[in-house]
């Protein structure tokens, strides 16, 4: 047992929605103490269901662990509820940023520390740090956050998380939709968080190329399914990976067709 | 002309008043719908529960009015309580149709409770004000005005300027619009949904309590104020059903509304269309600005 390293260890989760719907197969992962994690993968693979099934979340969308275990900071989550896993550290930021809509872009951010017993001085001393990574915010403190962009509007989620003073960070899908510079400024303040305030991050994310190369460690999922792991080195330069989530092989750019295509001649072969 | 004209005023302001007394009621509702999106249907058997519990306290038990006013605001404290262990926990991922009929039957429950525990007769509720013209402004400003609607516009004020400075300033306020926006959101970040609940439905209950006095020192402590409750329906239609200034506003119109066509278009139709009028304003309003007047339109971002 290892757990004295890693933050969270999930081990063969499996997850129904509604008694019926199986989401998640047999989902193992971990996320080392301090370190950054991608899971990876398409559309329904099951990125944000391993996430919600971490922070409990899942029991609001009628969704459940049904095997398996999972355990943050060397305890077990089963009993847990959301606003308790928030007062153990753990917040998730949800896909889609969700801001709160009427509320300007500080209230918003406030309303992250609702956990915390703190002052007004407190707070106004957390948010001037919390303003030191996200400086843009700043400047649109008094707007209200339904007006405000894409990428602002993911910063303020993020920035709201960590109000809560995290240990660790789920984050789903965090670029989702911006545009490549953004995405770029978001993995920054996301590398820079985690850097400075030591926060663990597991991340889902479809941008593979950008997660990957801002991540230590990633799991690739499939139909509910860990595929592939390893560190985010390998799996970058992993042929596999190139393939399928990059666009990228030996002879070339290639497209989804020609793999599918590629996939049936073999599957052929094996008839 | 001037008679005509002081009329006229005297009219409006009794309106208005009295439609103050709308918006307490209306007030109740909002706060509710504002943190679970639900039309709360038992709002109105809160207003009559907490009144008819005050004055039986007062009544069969003897205790002093303040004590039981504070016992009664207690008592619906401990219905917000009960209502969000029982009844919203269990409904937590049901649909708002779910929680919007459970309202319904928490709406009779209440009713049979109270009349089980109190009876079912007319009760007087004194509350030293008088539903007479007050004389000082009758011999000044030549207004016939009622004692009861002035106070009843004092109450309603204070309690509307409490309300906003509570959601505006204090945490637990931040929390309620948080979640009011967000709900999923909010419990994302550790904002506890059930604490949040448990405040509305007991700021519900008290300001149930404060609208069933006024009513009920005007009409009697009687079931019929269930339905009289319903006038906030109308009046939430026109002020939109998330908006506290909404619930005033609205309010104000229809009671202004209902008592100047009463009296001045009322003949026609061989009078009582106070009964209708607002309905009828609602109607369009609900045609040509369905958020209302104050209505949180839905922001998206083009």
């Amino acid at each position: 047992m290892n757990t004295s390293t890693n933050i969270l260890d999930i081990k063969n989760i499996e997850v129904t929605y509604d008694n019926v719907i199986l989401a998640l197969h047999d989902v193992s992962l971990k996320v080392p103490k301090g370190k950054v994690v991608a899971l990876l993968g398409a559309n329904g693979a099951g990125k944000s269901t391993t996430l919600k099934a971490v922070s409990t979340m899942l029991a609001s969308e009628r969704g459940k662990v049904t095997k398996g275990t999972i355990e943050y900071d060397g305890t077990s989550i089963e009993k847990q509820n959301p606003s308790q896993m928030v007062g153990l550290g753990m917040v998730q930021v949800l896909e889609g940023r969700r801001c709160f809509g009427h509320l300007t872009v500080e209230e918003n951010i406030i309303a992250g520390a609702y956990s915390r017993k703190l002052s007004k001085g407190d707070i106004n001393q957390e948010l001037e740090k919390i303003y030191t990574y996200f400086i843009r915010l700043k400047e649109r403190r008094k707007s209200q956050a339904a007006f405000t962009s894409g990428g602002e509007q993911q910063m303020i989620a993020v920035a709201r998380a960590m109000m809560a003073k995290p240990k660790m960070l789920l984050l789903d899908e965090p670029t989702m939709g911006l545009a490549p510079q953004l995405v770029a400024e978001i993995f920054n303040i996301v590398k820079e968080l985690n850097q400075k305030e030591g926060v663990s991050i597991l991340l889902a994310e479809q941008n593979t190329n950008v997660a990957l190369k801002n991540s230590d460690y990633g799991y690739i999922i499939e139909t509910g399914r860990v595929m592939l792991d390893g560190t985010a080195q390998s799996l970058l330069s992993n042929d596999q990976v190139k393939e399928l989530y990059l666009g990228i092989s030996k002879k070339g750019r290639k497209n989804f067709r020609d793999v599918l295509k590629e996939e049936s001649l073999t599957k052929k072969k094996i008839n | 002309m001037v008679d005509e004209l002081l009329f006229f005023m005297e009219v409006l302001v009794g309106g208005l008043l009295a439609g103050t007394m709308y918006s307490l009621v209306a007030l109740g509702f909002v706060l509710i719908f504002k943190a679970s999106a639900t039309f709360n249907f038992s709002q109105g058997a809160m207003v009559f529960f907490s009144v008819l519990a005050f004055v039986g306290f007062m009544q069969d038990f003897n205790i002093p009015f303040v004590l039981a006013f504070i016992l009664a605001a207690l008592l619906m404290v401990v219905v917000g309580l009960c209502t969000e262990r029982f009844v919203l926990r269990p409904l937590m991922n049901a649909s708002e149709d779910t929680v919007l009929m459970a309202t319904i039957g928490l709406g009779y429950v209440l009713e049979g409770l109270a009349q089980a525990a109190w009876g079912v007769e007319v009760r007087r509720l004194d509350l030293g004000i008088g539903d007479f013209p007050v004389p000082w402004i009758a011999d000044n400003l030549k207004l016939f005005i009622s004692a009861l609607d002035i106070t009843a516009g004092v109450v309603a004020a204070i309690m509307i300027i409490g309300l906003f400075l509570l959601f505006k300033y204090t945490k637990i306020g931040l929390g309620l619009r948080a979640v009011a926006d967000d709900a999923g959101a909010a419990s994302s970040i550790g904002i506890p949904l059930k604490h949040i609940m448990l405040l509305v439905w007991s700021a519900a209950g008290v300001v149930a309590l404060v609208a069933g006095c006024m009513w009920g020192a005007r009409a009697g402590v009687q079931f019929a104020l269930v339905d009289l409750a319903l006038k906030a329906l109308p009046v939430l239609i026109i002020g939109g059903f998330s908006s506290i200034p909404g619930a005033i506003i609205g309010g104000l119109i229809i009671g202004a509304v209902e008592k100047v066509l009463e009296v001045y278009i009322g003949p026609f139709f061989g009078g009582a269309i106070e009964g209708w009028a607002p309905y009828v304003l609602a109607i369009f309003f609900l045609l040509y600005r369905p958020e209302g007047l104050f209505g949180e339109k839905i922001i998206r971002r083009v």
